[in-house]
């Protein structure tokens, strides 16, 4: 098996750089970069490890994210917990890196949640080797505070900081390069442990896994009643006790909490 | 309270439409784990996940051939030994006799030659069903005990056993003839070899002692008609017309018979 050569490539994937090697290394390298971008899953998982470079972007650790939006919320938002409830719609699988962290319940990331995260990966991440982007965005919600010893009323209280609101199911941020599940697995714990919500640990192969032992938990299962099955037929009109929320979340979420035993 | 007084003025009157909803209500996305509705838990109770059980609960399990015991070899041979020899088996029910009442009864019998066997009814059963004592498998369900003997001593049997009230005579086989209960009464109400066959000779016999006394008769007959009618001429010489007229008339039939 040949050492995987690592070349850095630019940001602008679909350029060709002309400065760097011989011509016909620079056209492999863009013609892989070409391909998964075509593809969009990751090419090493297609192709097999080993077997194509993994290109470590120009900036490999984690960027700083803002405590405040550059251009900050005049208008004061609604609580709107529902960006916390049920699973999430996107970021739920992997771009770019082959390891993350995976939340497994609804909550609210701050930025002394981002700070510690940024600082944690950063310090055990091997920039030669190893590169971590964020699958989340900065804080953007504005959460409003009253001043200590007001009474209720009197109007809304003032924006004090920012947040990200995070549903279960989404990827926190990714983590790849030449390394394996073993050496990340430790500092990728550490910090899910931290973090509001429960979260875990994952690669590529684990989440798959994780998505086929729950399907298969889903076919096995020798219960003929399913809560599906009662709340869609609304069997003894169970769903006067039940919110129109579990007809898709099927018994499985509970206001921001996952239960993972459900089936 | 705006919401009170729209519920208030949508419930009083008839004919109403459900069409103000009650709006407000408690956050359903909260910090702690909001307690669920008491129905909410049964269904959630109900509707868990039930894993699929191991195949082989199913499936009966096919049991490995286990080699026989050598003890069990011995037992068959005991067996075939004890029927062989025997000439009387009386099958028993056994109930629970308390030791000492069993040492008795054991002791009696073995006086008249009767031996008491134990056997387990799976050695027993499968050597009844290849021999000729087929018809005893039905005796040989539950607790049971075996009465041997080369001799034949029902009565004798049946005496002790009615001391004894927890064993019970469910069959016997004697002389390869197989008895219920009833019938091994009956058998030993029987009377000994030795007078039946003097009584099966003197029923065949009688006939042929008829034969002599029938043709004797008739001659022995006519002497004692003969010696009455010498006694009434020695005796009443008097009335010797009567006497001889009847003597006559007596002795016509007679020599009539005689000459017949």
């Amino acid at each position: 098996m040949c050492f995987p050569r690592i070349i850095p490539v630019s940001a602008g994937h679909g350029e060709m750089p002309t400065q760097k090697g011989s011509g016909c290394l620079v056209m492999l390298d863009t013609f892989v970069t070409f391909l998964g971008k075509v593809l969009g899953e990751d090419v090493e998982s297609l192709w097999g490890a080993g077997v194509v470079d993994i290109s470590i972007p120009d900036r490999p650790k984690l960027k700083f994210m803002d405590k405040v939006p550059s251009v900050p919320k005049v208008r004061r938002e609604f609580k709107n917990l529902r960006d916390i409830r049920g699973p999430s719609t996107e970021a739920t699988e992997f771009t770019q890196g082959q390891y993350g962290i995976l939340a497994l319940g609804g909550g609210y990331l701050h930025w002394g949640h981002f700070e510690m995260m940024r600082l944690t990966i950063n310090r055990h991440l091997d920039p030669k080797i190893m590169f971590a982007v964020w699958r989340i965005p900065a804080p953007y919600k504005p959460i409003t505070r009253k001043s200590l010893g007001q009474r209720m009323g009197g109007g809304k209280g003032a924006i004090d900081h920012y947040v990200t609101a995070v549903k279960c199911g989404r990827l926190i941020l990714e983590v790849g390069g030449h390394c394996e599940f073993g050496e990340v697995e430790h500092f990728l714990t550490q910090v899910a442990k931290k973090l509001p919500f429960p979260a875990k640990a994952v690669s590529c192969q684990s989440l798959k896994e994780m998505r086929q032992a729950e399907e298969e938990r889903r076919h096995k299962n020798q219960n003929p009643w399913t809560f599906e099955r009662i709340i869609t037929s609304n069997m003894l009109g169970i769903r006067k006790v039940l919110s129109p929320y579990d007809l898709t979340q099927k018994g499985r979420y509970w206001g921001k909490f996952f239960l993972k035993d459900r089936v | 309270m705006a919401a009170a007084a729209l519920c208030c003025r949508g419930l009083c009157r008839t004919g109403w439409l459900p069409t103000l909803q009650i709006v407000r209500h408690a956050k359903s996305v909260t910090r702690h784990w909001k307690a669920m509705h008491f129905e909410r838990q049964k269904l959630m109770a109900v509707t868990e996940y039930i894993a699929p059980k191991p195949e082989k609960c199913i499936a009966p399990r096919s049991k490995a051939v286990t080699e026989e015991n050598g003890y069990a070899k011995l037992l068959r041979w005991q067996v075939t030994e004890t029927f062989r020899d025997s000439k009387m088996i009386a099958v028993c029910q056994h109930n629970f006799t308390p030791s000492e009442e069993m040492l008795l009864m054991k002791h009696r019998l073995r006086k008249h030659n009767i031996h008491v066997k134990f056997f387990p009814n799976e050695i027993v059963r499968p050597y009844l069903s290849v021999s000729k004592y087929k018809n005893l498998l039905p005796l040989f369900v539950g607790c049971s005990l075996m009465l041997v003997s080369p001799e034949i001593k029902v009565k004798e049997m049946l005496r002790i056993l009615k001391n004894v009230p927890q064993i019970n005579l469910l069959g016997a086989c004697i002389d390869n003839t197989i008895l219920s209960n009833q019938g091994v009464i009956n058998y030993s109400k029987l009377p000994a070899m030795a007078i039946t066959q003097g009584q099966v000779v003197g029923t065949l016999s009688l006939m042929a002692s008829q034969t002599c006394g029938l043709l004797q008769h008739s001659s022995a007959h006519l002497a004692a008609l003969l010696d009455q009618y010498i006694k009434q001429q020695s005796g009443g010489a008097g009335e010797t017309d009567g006497k001889a007229g009847e003597g006559q008339a007596e002795l016509g039939p007679a020599k009539s018979s005689a000459g017949l």
